[in-house]
């Protein structure tokens, strides 16, 4: 049920959606920094340098994506001004559902990754993780 | 704005660059392509596997190989390439902004879709040897 007092984004025209070009170069904003650290490892070829900077990766993808994801915008989306949120409450996820929507992302991936391709043609321009956790990302 | 057909005849154009260019990277990585995550794990094929291969085959002008790896992905190309002129008369505002489809159509075109990948998943269990 739609929290009350807060519009819901359920039956919104398509144009109300952050299109899919605009969510693959929020994607693109939030990931370039991960594979700069990764790079920067992998041309030491030393163990303890790779596996130092995998968890500087995995920090940043924490705070990126499920803290400040959770709050509506990660970095990508802050960049160009798209904000994820629930579709029922029109509020932010939250860090928890963040991390599970990310979870989510596998069955976007399983299929040759054409889950990622649905907000091409889906009314609500939303992923197969977005369906499942019922988030839609909105402009700001 | 554009319609479902013509966002797909974007994506499609920039597929085709890719594709153009994609056995060069390879060649000069040593990659050998996006593997499907399904059949990596399991063995079995998605609907969709083949698409890359095809979309290669496509854009270097194989169009018996791509048919061969996937209608799916041929059927898509007639569609961007027949979608084009749509796209091209409504980016130099020639045409008009898209009428919203039917919620009747939507259905029609749904069930079309899932038909249409039912069809592509049969032929890929076929093309890898499960039926």
């Amino acid at each position: 049920m739609a929290y009350q007092g807060t519009p819901s984004y359920s039956g919104a025209p398509a144009s109300q959606y952050s299109d899919w070009i605009h969510r693959v170069g929020a994607y693109l904003i939030e990931t370039i920094p991960v594979f700069i650290i990764y790079l920067i490892a992998f041309v030491t070829g030393k163990f303890i340098v790779i596996s130092l900077f995998g968890l500087i990766a995995l920090a940043y993808i924490i705070w990126n994506r499920w803290i400040l994801g959770g709050q509506g915008q990660s970095l990508g989306k802050k960049a160009l001004n798209m904000k994820l949120i629930s579709e029922e409450t029109g509020q932010p996820i939250g860090t928890l559902n963040a991390f599970v929507r990310d979870i989510c992302h596998i069955v976007d991936s399983i299929i040759c990754y054409i889950g990622y391709l649905f907000p091409l043609w889906d009314a609500k321009r939303q992923t197969i993780a977005d369906k499942i956790m019922r988030t839609v990302v909105v402009p700001v | 704005m554009y319609s479902v057909p013509e966002r797909i005849t974007l994506f499609s154009a920039g597929s085709a660059a890719v594709g153009a260019v994609y056995p060069a990277i390879m060649a000069h990585t040593g990659g050998h392509g996006i593997p499907c995550p399904l059949r990596t794990l399991t063995g079995v094929p998605c609907p969709f596997c083949g698409l890359t291969t095809a979309t290669v085959a496509l854009t270097h002008g194989e169009w018996a190989t791509a048919a061969r790896t996937s209608p799916l992905a041929c059927l898509v190309a007639i569609l961007a390439v027949g979608t084009a002129p749509v796209l091209l008369a409504r980016t130099t505002g020639l045409a008009s902004a898209p009428r919203q489809a039917s919620s009747t159509a939507r259905k029609r075109i749904t069930w079309g879709a899932y038909v249409i990948v039912a069809l592509s998943w049969l032929f890929q269990l076929h093309r890898y040897g499960f039926i």
